[in-house]
């Protein structure tokens, strides 16, 4: 990729990333400051001391910090719908890891809260203080540097949730650095979004330091220690300043996601879910030279798993989505219940089988190793792949679901069994490995020329598609774009681009299996 | 050692604070510590009130009840006419009318606990802002406050850029803003070096007199007491041992408090066969030439061991160490002579007089001799 093609992406990702983390932060810090208040007062010897409060309190928080943030993130998919409406975008991601960052934030501030020397308080209570003097007069002014080094602690941890929120739809540098860098092997792009990871977090807490400095530095006896008037002026507007651009950062981030918004928004902006890659950059192909003469808006969200695609497309959050094959399909239909159906067949992605250390299918023996995909229908594949080869048997009427335990006879071959994305990392460490034509591709490997056995383009069950919910299909926008999907330019599209790795497909989607 | 009960208000005055059967009692976990055991109190107005004892008697926690910090097991504490220990109310949380009470009753503490988020004026303004004075006047006051104190160029000061003393004063001007009528120090002196000590003394004595202040301070050094209080009590175990005001404490005979208060040191010269007694001149009685008028009537050899000679609540107090020749039995009726000129005579074996079980009256006189051998002598202990 080049850099002109990358700015842009880092750009948004940079933006969109600011903005779910200044906002989630800043819910995070209005929601676990009064809970870490709280969280104190209710202790032992605290002010509203009730240990049935304080335990349940500290119940919410420890069960809400040791979640994981992923699984935190799948469980509050309903609570986000409610919220925003959809699961999906950075606006989306703000939910969970605003829920994900109060917690967090709660127990740093219990932790600043708790440091305050205790006489302040006995001080304040002998004048005469009620408990809301003492908090907001006391326990929080006092504690106000080590408040700000916590946000900025909290700050630079939702960084780190913002990019695990990118495999889901969120967006942000996190999922610039997943898709491009981690599953398209585009180190150039992988090395860009962390280096601007680290600025990013390094301005963070260079810009907290420099407010917890402002604000702390009336407890040292300083240079000013002769109470003159000039001192006190310079500290003063700094302190103002300094917290005024820390408060600015999150409105500012607010402002961006509202405009941001508006900018997606229209309603005749078609909104498809698809895999990063080829999916996704074959619809900006779409979009980039296509889409604007057939007078389609359209909004391509990427997606690194194959389960929220079908479920937002369900739920009405995209219209379409460009990811899967019809085994798949039928497979995800009827385990949970949706109604999706195909419109029409774009590629397919045809397995090969590769290898580093041998250079033809008489070479593979018994006692080598053959790394599979593990998942049901991939693996099927493989294996019919090699059985139609001679290098294994398989079971007569073993079909596409075929298993390693449908293998009769595997002719002394082993089989390593992982993550379809991580097969071509493996290449090393086995004789050969069975690869999908789009990982092939990404890890610079060429089916046409390195592949010692391709499946077969032509009849192959395994095309992807675009698919709707059933009843959209004659929805104008979505006829348009499968229209564009099919057309010459794309075609000649995935064959520049794509080198025999993925082919394309087109036309209506075969209804039963072949 | 002789005790002397809790002394009673027996003097003119009303009194401002009084506990009665003061008892406090913490538990943690199944144990029970007794920190206050039945303490009654009576600090009389405009005096100021020493409470010592060493670290452990129960000091901090009699303060801490005083305003109700800390809530008594059980007794009764009146500050200024109200039974505080009423307005507490069942729960753990101080009421609004409490608060109200708390904020008459001014407080100072050991380590200052100024909020170092606020310069001097703003500490000041704190316990305004809590009783709803606006701003302007608030301000006002505060500096006016800091005035009085001697701040009044330190009011954008923060605490970390003053002095310990200037510390203080700053805590002490934020303990007037309520206008108190009483005002409690809970060791407000004993962070501070001893220079700063006598100043920050110094300041309390006089604000107590301005402004007609009762002062009750807990201190673990007599000097404190011997410098600025009119009454002192001591605290042991959770009791109050002795009490009462420096004069009649000086002339109990026996009292801890004096001995502490104002150490006599010397050996005795002639060792066995002779009688050592300490004798105390207070008041008038200081400026009588009792010690030549003894030896000129009885014909003896009076030496003098150890004297001291020293203000104590603004009073000149003196104390001899002195030896007569021959036992106690042949010296009775001397020290009946010493006795009758109105000073406290205590012998050191253990010869006591008998109880008398109140202050005496001090007689009159003109002559300054005995006090200014009790000076001399003083310079040759000056060590003590």
């Amino acid at each position: 990729m080049s850099w002109s093609e990358i700015e842009p992406l880092l750009l948004r990702g940079t933006l969109q990333s600011l903005y779910m983390v200044g906002v989630a932060t800043l819910i995070a810090v209005l929601a676990g400051l009064p809970l870490g208040v709280l969280l104190v007062l209710t202790d032992q010897g605290g002010q509203l001391r009730s240990p049935v409060v304080n335990k349940v309190l500290g119940a919410v928080v420890n069960v809400g910090r040791s979640l994981p943030f992923v699984i935190l993130m799948v469980a509050l998919i309903p609570l986000t719908r409610l919220i925003v409406g959809s699961f999906i975008g950075p606006t989306a991601a703000i939910v969970p890891l605003a829920i994900g960052a109060t917690p967090f934030f709660a127990r740093l501030v219990e932790t600043a809260v708790r440091e305050v020397d205790a006489g302040l308080v006995e001080a304040v209570r002998a004048m005469g203080g009620s408990t809301p003097t003492v908090v907001f007069k006391v326990l929080l002014p006092q504690a106000l540097p080590s408040l700000v080094a916590g946000v900025t602690t909290t700050l630079i941890a939702v960084i780190g949730y913002s990019a695990m929120a990118g495999a889901i739809g969120g967006g942000g540098l996190g999922a610039v650095a997943l898709q491009y860098g981690y599953q398209r092997f585009e180190t150039g792009v992988m090395v860009a979004t962390v280096v601007l990871l680290i600025v990013l977090v390094t301005l963070v807490q260079l810009l907290g330091d420099a407010v917890v400095h402002a604000v702390s530095r009336h407890d040292r006896a300083g240079g000013g220690a002769a109470a003159g008037t000039g001192w006190l002026r310079g500290p003063r507007r700094r302190r103002v300043a300094a917290l005024g651009a820390a408060a600015l950062v999150p409105v500012g981030l607010l402002g961006y996601g509202l405009g941001s918004r508006d900018a997606s928004g229209g309603d005749r902006t078609l909104t498809v879910a698809a895999s990063p890659s080829p999916h996704a950059e074959i619809l900006e192909y779409v979009q980039r030279h296509l889409a604007r003469k057939a007078g389609l808006r359209l909004d391509v969200r990427k997606f690194s798993d194959y389960v929220l695609p079908n479920t937002a497309t369900e739920s009405g959050e995209v219209d379409a989505n460009f990811f899967q094959h019809k085994p798949y399909l039928d497979d995800f239909n009827k385990k949970k219940h949706t109604h999706i159906v195909p419109v029409v067949d774009v590629e397919v992605e045809p397995l090969g089988l590769y290898s580093h250390t041998v250079h033809s299918l008489k070479d593979i023996k018994r006692g080598q190793t053959i790394a599979l995909p593990n998942d049901t229908t991939n693996e099927g594949r493989a294996l019919q792949l090699l059985a139609k080869h001679r290098l294994i048997d398989l079971k007569p009427g073993a079909g596409q679901e075929a298993t390693p335990a449908d293998v009769t006879d595997a002719k002394g071959l082993k089989f390593k069994e992982l993550e379809a994305a991580a097969v071509p990392r493996s290449l090393d460490d086995v004789d050969a490995a069975v690869i999908n034509g789009n990982y092939a591709l990404e890890s610079h490997l060429n089916p046409s020329e390195d592949a010692l056995a391709v499946e077969s383009p032509r009849h192959n069950p395994f095309a992807n598609f675009l698919a709707v919910k059933d009843g959209r299909q004659h929805d104008p926008r979505v006829r348009t774009l499968a229209k564009l999907l099919n057309s010459p330019e794309v075609k000649k599209f995935i064959e520049r681009r794509y080198k025999g790795g993925i082919e394309p497909v087109f036309g209506r989607v075969p209804d039963s299996r072949s | 050692m002789r005790r002397r009960p809790p002394r009673n208000d027996d003097c003119d005055g009303t009194t401002v604070i009084t506990t009665t059967e003061l008892t406090k009692v913490y538990r943690t976990g199944d144990r029970e510590i007794t920190a206050l055991d039945g303490v009654d109190l009576h600090v009389r107005e405009g005096e100021v009130f020493g409470v010592v004892g060493q670290s452990g008697a129960g000091k901090s926690s009699l303060i801490r009840c005083l305003n109700l910090l800390e809530r008594p097991t059980s007794g009764t504490v009146t500050v200024d006419g109200r039974d505080l220990t009423a307005l507490a109310g069942p729960g753990p949380r101080p009421g609004a009318e409490l608060r109200r009470a708390r904020s008459r009753i001014g407080m100072v503490f050991q380590h200052f606990n100024l909020l170092s988020s606020r310069t001097a004026r703003g500490n000041v303004e704190l316990p305004l802002e809590i009783l709803g004075v606006p701003g302007r006047e608030r301000a006002r006051k505060a500096t006016e406050l800091l005035d009085l104190v001697g701040l009044a160029d330190k009011a954008r000061a923060y605490p970390a850029q003053l002095s310990g003393g200037q510390k203080q004063r700053v805590g002490i001007a934020r303990a007037l803003a309520g206008d108190p009528k009483v005002l409690l120090s809970d060791e407000a002196t004993s962070a501070l070096d001893p220079e700063t000590t006598r100043s920050v003394l110094r300041l309390l004595r006089e604000l107590g007199r301005e402004l007609g202040l009762t002062v009750l301070l807990i201190t673990h050094e007599m000097d404190v007491v011997k410098a600025v209080c009119d009454s002192a009590a001591l605290m042991r175990a959770g009791r109050i041992v002795e009490s009462g005001t420096v004069s009649e404490l000086l002339a109990t005979p026996g009292s801890e408090l004096a001995r502490e208060l104002f150490p006599v040191g010397g050996r005795p010269a002639r060792g066995a066969g002779s009688t050592v007694a300490d004798v105390t001149f207070h008041g008038e009685a200081a400026a009588e030439p009792v010690i030549s008028q003894l030896a000129r009537t009885y014909n003896v050899d009076v030496s003098i061991l150890g004297a001291a000679m020293d203000t104590v609540a603004g009073k000149q107090v003196g104390r001899l160490r002195i030896e007569l020749p021959g036992t106690f039995e042949n010296n009775v009726v001397p020290l009946g002579y010493l006795r009758e000129q109105g000073l406290t005579v205590e012998t050191s074996d253990g010869h006591g007089p008998p109880e008398t079980g109140g202050p005496q009256k001090t007689a009159g006189g003109e002559t300054a001799h005995a006090a200014h051998a009790a000076r001399t002598a003083r310079t040759e202990e000056a060590d003590k």
